[in-house]
């Protein structure tokens, strides 16, 4: 997963309902210096009986918000939606050069 | 050409061969005669020739694996541990866990020395309490194993041929006796259980377990305000009481653990119920003092009540014996109140 172009993250999601996988997953994706080059992220966790569905809250460089449903989409969509624009923005940073 | 009768096979020639000089000892002297086997003997059948080392007993699973040896360790772990934290871990370097060590062990030491100091004669747990990185499939499977498999309960009575077993019993299939963690028995027992304890879900990604060897609010405070401290209940400590904790390496490190739940017992909380038991002040011991101060205070008031009862009484009755002996003294006293 591309994530240079990311400058926040922000979850939501109960630990407790297996549908949380996917956030869970996400976090664990991040680069282990992740905060350290600029990017924020924000993790709240729902208490265990709350029904309240998880998601996942994208910002990148370009100022492009991207709000992804992490109840449908397991981590291989995610991990699409976020390369997908990533690779665009990696495009044009190429032709730039710089 | 052949012979007719064969000459006896291998197998009853030997047999001929052992019986011919018992038979002659037999007949040669009285004093050789073997001894009759005891009444023990007869009734008795000779014990069962163990197949496998005590120790080794064989197994379902193969123990030469790493798999089969870590779902041992964790099932000792789930059956020894009362209380454990889940935390995940999102790429934690070496650097960060060693700082997170360090950091955890120094408070967990300052609990106990605490503890010594107030009085409480109580072995050291900052040395049992570790934080441990687990295989959340195998650990998985041995929380079912250690949450439904209870071999005591149910070891059978059943037996096959048995006519008094009713039909539609389902016997276990495998009966070998063997009721160890690796058995066949522990294996058919936890098959379709999957998703049915309240921590499978959590049970996925990359996880850390907090262990402690003791039900202990004190040390779980501790640990929880070093790796997930929350404003009010678990402060974090403070920069010139622990300049350590605010290293940035440990800093860095705790930004990226995220505590999801612990295991209390055999009960699964979630993060508020995770806090409620770490408020819990002064710990069991805590608890005990509350609940004797109460029943102390119930006491004194059942005590209030039944002498308020027997004092009024008295009153009453001291109060009718005055009149009594008022009224004896004659009418030259003065009119008696009446009750």
């Amino acid at each position: 997963m591309i994530t240079r172009f990311m400058t926040e993250v922000t979850t939501v999601f109960n630990p407790f309902s297996p549908k949380a996988k996917t956030a869970r997953l996400f976090l664990s994706f991040l680069p282990p210096n992740a905060r350290q080059t600029g990017m924020k992220i924000n993790t709240k966790l729902l208490p265990r009986a709350s029904k309240e569905p998880s998601f996942l809250e994208l910002k990148f460089k370009d100022g492009k918000e991207m709000k992804l449903d992490t109840e449908k989409l397991g981590i291989k969509g995610v991990t699409e939606e976020v390369d997908r624009h990533s690779r665009i923005l990696a495009r044009q940073e190429e032709l730039t050069g710089n | 050409m052949p012979p007719r009768i064969h000459p006896p096979s291998r197998a009853i020639a030997s047999i001929l061969k052992c019986k011919q000089p018992l038979r002659a000892r037999h007949y040669a002297t009285a004093a050789a005669i073997t001894p009759a086997a005891s009444h023990e003997q007869m009734i008795h059948s000779s014990p069962p020739i163990a197949r496998f080392p005590s120790t080794q007993p064989p197994s379902y699973k193969p123990p030469e694996f790493r798999k089969s040896q870590l779902l041992r360790q964790y099932a000792s772990l789930l059956r020894s541990t009362p209380l454990m934290l889940l935390f995940q871990h999102n790429n934690l370097k070496s650097q960060e866990w060693v700082g997170l060590r360090r950091e955890l062990t120094k408070a967990l030491r300052k609990v106990d020395e605490a503890r010594v100091a107030a009085g409480h004669a109580s072995e050291p747990l900052a040395d049992g309490i570790k934080i441990q990185i687990i295989q959340t499939g195998i650990f998985a499977a041995a929380l079912r194993i250690v949450e439904f498999y209870k071999p005591d309960s149910q070891l059978s009575t059943l037996d096959p041929t048995d006519p008094a077993t009713p039909s539609p019993a389902t016997l276990p299939l495998y009966n070998d006796g063997l009721t160890h963690t690796l058995s066949a028995a522990a294996h058919e027992a936890v098959v379709d259980t999957r998703t049915a304890h309240a921590l499978a879900p959590l049970l996925s990604g990359p996880l850390m377990l907090l262990t402690f060897p003791n039900v202990s609010p004190q040390h779980m405070k501790a640990a929880m305000s070093i790796l997930a401290p929350s404003a009010p209940d678990f402060p974090a400590p403070t920069r010139r009481a622990n300049p350590g904790w605010h290293d940035p390496g440990v800093q860095s490190g705790l930004q990226k653990l995220l505590l999801l739940g612990a295991r209390v017992e055999g009960k699964v909380f979630d993060v508020d119920g995770t806090k409620w038991v770490g408020k819990i002040e002064g710990g069991l011991d805590g608890l005990r003092a509350q609940l004797v101060a109460m029943l102390q205070g119930a006491g004194a008031a059942v005590t209030n009540t039944l002498e308020s009862a027997g004092r009024s009484l008295y009153f009453t009755v001291e109060g009718r014996r005055t009149m009594l002996e008022d009224e004896e003294k004659g009418p030259s006293s003065a009119e008696e109140p009446k009750e």
